[in-house]
């Protein structure tokens, strides 16, 4: 255990300030034609026709991939988890985001391969398009995706995240105030200083070799081998050295493609996203919209939450049935609730799929309870440490998902907190711990309900 | 190789100010490059495919002079070279992006700005409009020294050689700042008063080139009123680094506050 | 059009408008100065132009003809770390490493032109420099602790052949 507590060099330190880290885009592949994408021009359409032949016929341009050279369009982030797949890897009849690739080019230089996209007839018939989560659910919103608004597939069939637990009618009924807020948090780039890029090279043997710049390497593997529709061992992937990610490069963004086009080339391909394709195309964090109504005694506790929450998958549905997942596990926040109704929804859009990024699905929801809290607080006139230290989980609480916290850190969090903003707390609040509530701490309505897991 | 900017253009590089000149005639089909930070990444994207490029590197055109109060500077003196000038020209110039774009970055290429796709450009033209500046240029017609103001409204095939004003008596400087330095400003006004007591006003940020603000101006006495009134002497620019509708909202704070940094500095 | 990069002359055949960030990793194959996003907005590719940062995706080669550059490959390498490197390295200011090659160039320059070890005046030296990684603070720390003098060329922290790793542990004597 030498390690724990001490300072260690990085591994990878000496390499980085010498400048000699080679990242995807460092390799030196000689003969390597350049990638470029039809992005689609719209936020929502139907392909009426899309021409490529002359974009063939061009000098310098070694090889055009279109949905048609796909073995397998669709393969989902979550198939390996028998989760049906939705989204194609080029645009067949239709697009569902401005920037979606709808045919990939490979040709001798960027320039070339800019000019062989823009030779590529597209004709597309105009769709309304969606953008806000919530206006999903209205009677006149435009379906925007083949399943419906949103998601149909989790267990049982069902087309929503549902969680039950206690009686949140009884909560209701005794509560003496109900505190409501709504909390939306934007979509948010990840902005890797290193843009989505991959260099793939086809090998004499008939392997490809896959510089990739994933933060999923086995997993980018399988994705490719399934559209692909070849067995792991003809790929070889290059990686681990990933100049910035944030969840943003777990959606194997390149690599098919790339392989795709080596395969009809025979020569090795790169594709490197510039910065506004980055901006424009890639996946972000998810806009949220999630409405939390709290059943509360006057003197601060919460007996019960009903929450909807709206998870904002753009077109497709990519990781976002799991981020939900995750969303709803965690959205009591730090705190323990007895009855809970919760409905999280993933819903389409015609924004760029949204996919995982630092905290995938706990962040916003994070946002929404703590702001809610300081909210309670504020409208029943209490402390809004006191209300926290109040609601904390403590050991033998379970989590929404019925998971027994036996160390839960909420309580010395928030007293180191008080301590650091020099927030005065009575004595019977600074002196709280997490061991299992008793006394004042364990109210009538709370008896039986939390605190005792074995009852769950 | 991977860059779009290897076009067969024509590359002119000239070595003295008479060369420069000369090279760029009337300006037709002529793309000057200056310090570069505007049109090197414009080329590399792909947004300008120039056929003739003025390249300036090398045709001197920099260098400040100063003759009694007034200061003449050359088209080509980078952005970084103006930071010690007086208020607001030198406080507009130190807030200008990062030092390494300000070194790179040249006084002709700010007042040639166009505005960006996505921000505006241009901060130092409501410094210049604030000071009252000449600029003298070439072009159809020969050389020309106009007000900046006439040479922001009409700057379409111009040269710049140099910019000069009057050292004011008093000047102010204020910016919608952003939370990354070198992110364009949203807003930038500028203020400055002449010796006779005269008050310009001017702004940066609003759609197209800057522009004074003569509303305010005429209540500069009173700053509060001015800011409240300046908002109809502007259009807003809507992109990605402010709305409309913030920069509306913003703009009567900067110039009460310049207005009241001139009355502190009497 | 020639250039000198790191101490050796090259003579130069790509077009004139090409940015010197091409030139040098297409041309010259010298990797360091990163394309992160091609129009000076992020610092990845900053190299020295005469001993001044400068962002090499902006600079026509024909604006700098006959200039020297230095690039990160020029500074120290894995053996003989110059201090700003040594510095980075054991402040963990590369994190990733996308945004070093450029972050390390301009600490250089500030560190040759005088720069002290001032919070502000380092911040103002990096302004123009994006880590998405380390949220700045560690890099702060290294080029403060190089501006004191706190490093040398301190190589405790290279493992040499059949070592194991040092140890550092914090409070413990030297």
């Amino acid at each position: 255990m030498k390690a724990v507590g001490a300072r260690l060099p990085r591994y990878d330190g000496v390499a980085h300030v010498t400048g000699r880290t080679t990242f995807v885009d460092d390799a030196r592949v000689p003969g390597t034609l350049w990638v470029k994408a039809l992005r689609s021009p719209s936020h929502n359409a139907d392909i009426k026709d899309l021409d490529v032949s002359k974009t063939e016929a061009m000098k310098g341009v070694h090889a055009v991939v279109t949905w048609k050279d796909v073995p397998l369009l669709e393969y989902g982030h979550l198939s390996a988890l028998g989760i049906p797949a939705d989204e194609p890897l080029l645009a067949k009849d239709n697009v569902r985001y401005k920037g979606q690739p709808i045919a990939i080019v490979a040709a001798e230089d960027e320039e070339t391969a800019q000019a062989a996209v823009d030779a590529i007839n597209l004709d597309l018939e105009e769709q309304p398009p969606l953008f806000d989560v919530r206006k999903a659910f209205d009677s006149d919103a435009p379906v925007v995706h083949q399943w419906g608004n949103w998601y149909p597939h989790f267990e049982g069939e069902m087309d929503r995240r549902q969680i039950r637990k206690g009686s949140i009618d009884e909560a209701f009924d005794r509560a003496d105030a109900i505190v409501q807020g709504v909390y939306r948090p934007a979509a948010i780039e990840h902005v890797p200083l290193e843009t989505q890029v991959c260099q793939v090279v086809p090998e004499a043997d008939g392997r490809l070799t896959i510089y990739s710049c994933t933060q999923a390497l086995y997993f980018s593997m399988g994705v490719v081998a399934a559209h692909l529709q070849v067995p792991l061992n003809r790929l070889k992937f290059v990686g681990g050295t990933v100049g910035g990610g944030f969840g943003g490069k777990v959606d194997t963004a390149t690599e098919t493609m790339c392989s795709l086009l080596a395969l009809k080339s025979g020569r090795p391909t790169k594709w490197r996203w510039t910065r506004e394709e980055e901006f424009l195309c890639s996946s972000t964090r998810a806009p949220w919209h999630m409405e939390i109504a709290d059943a509360v005694t006057k003197d601060g506790w919460i007996l019960g939450r009903k929450m909807l929450t709206l998870h904002d998958s753009g077109a497709y549905s990519r990781f976002s049935p799991y981020g939900l997942t995750k969303h709803s596990f965690h959205h009591t926040g730090a705190y323990t609730i007895p009855n809970l109704h919760f409905d999280g929804y993933v819903v389409y859009t015609n924004r760029v799929p949204t996919t995982a990024m630092r905290g995938f699905g706990v962040t916003s929801v994070s946002f929404a309870v703590e702001t809610h809290m300081s909210r309670i607080a504020k409208e029943l006139g209490l402390d809004p440490f006191e209300i926290r230290l109040k609601n904390a989980n403590r050991k033998g609480d379970t989590s929404p998902n019925g998971i027994v916290y036996t160390d839960p850190s909420t309580i010395p969090t928030i007293l180191a907190v008080a301590d650091e903003l020099g927030h005065e707390l009575p004595a019977d609040y600074r002196t709280m711990s997490s061991e299992k509530r008793e006394g004042e701490l364990l109210p009538e309505h709370l008896v039986g309900q939390i605190g005792n897991s074995e009852d769950h | 190789m991977p860059t779009a900017v290897e076009t067969g253009a024509e590359v002119l590089l000239p070595t003295s100010e008479d060369e420069a000149v000369a090279a760029f005639g009337d300006g037709a089909g002529v793309t000057v490059l200056a310090g570069g930070t505007i049109v090197v990444p414009e080329m590399t994207y792909g947004y300008l495919k120039p056929q003739r490029v003025l390249m300036l590197a090398q045709a001197g055109l920099d260098g400040i002079a100063r003759d009694g109060s007034r200061t003449t500077i050359g088209a080509m003196t980078s952005v970084a070279d103006l930071t010690d000038l007086p208020s607001p020209l030198g406080l507009c110039a130190a807030n200008v992006a990062d030092l390494e774009i300000r070194a790179q970055a040249t006084v002709g290429g700010n007042l040639c700005a166009p505005q960006g796709r996505d921000a505006p450009r241009g901060d130092l033209q409501s410094a210049f409009l604030a000071l009252d500046a000449q600029v003298r240029s070439v072009g159809a017609g020969g050389e020309r020294t106009d007000p900046v103001e006439t040479f922001l409204a009409d700057r379409a095939g111009r040269l710049i050689l140099d910019v000069s004003f009057e050292e004011p008596a008093a000047g102010a400087f204020a910016r919608l700042d952003r939370p990354h330095t070198h992110d364009y400003s949203a807003l930038t006004v500028c203020a400055a008063r002449t010796a006779d007591g005269t008050v310009r006003v001017a702004v940066a940020g609003v759609e197209g080139p800057a522009v004074r603000l003569p509303s305010a101006e005429a209540k500069a006495d009173d700053p509060a009123a001015a800011g409240a009134a300046a908002v109809s002497d502007a259009t807003f620019a809507d992109d990605a680094l402010a709305s409309a509708w913030y920069r509306e909202r913003t703009l009567p704070v900067l110039v009460r506050r310049v207005l009241t940094q001139l009355q502190e500095a009497a | 059009m020639k250039l000198t990069v790191n101490g050796v002359e090259h003579e130069i055949e790509s077009a004139p408008l090409t940015p010197l960030l091409y030139v040098l990793r297409e041309e010259l194959g010298i990797t360091s100065p990163k394309v992160g996003c091609q129009q000076g907005g992020c610092g990845s590719c900053t190299i020295l132009v005469s001993g001044e940062p400068r962002r090499a995706c902006l600079l026509a080669v024909a604006a700098v003809d006959g200039s020297e550059i230095t690039t990160l490959e020029g500074l120290g390498t894995a053996e003989a770390l110059s201090p700003i490197q040594t510095a980075f390295h054991q402040h963990y200011a590369a994190q990733c490493g996308f945004c070093t090659s450029g972050m390390v160039m301009a600490a250089h320059a500030y560190l040759e032109n005088g720069g002290g070890t001032g919070r502000e005046s380092i911040q103002e030296a990096l302004a123009g420099h994006v880590c998405r990684c380390t949220g700045y603070v560690k890099i702060l720390d290294a080029v403060s602790a190089a501006a004191g003098g706190e490093v040398a060329s301190n190589q405790r922290w290279l493992p040499q052949p059949g070592e194991e790793a040092p140890v550092e542990v914090p409070g413990a004597p030297a």
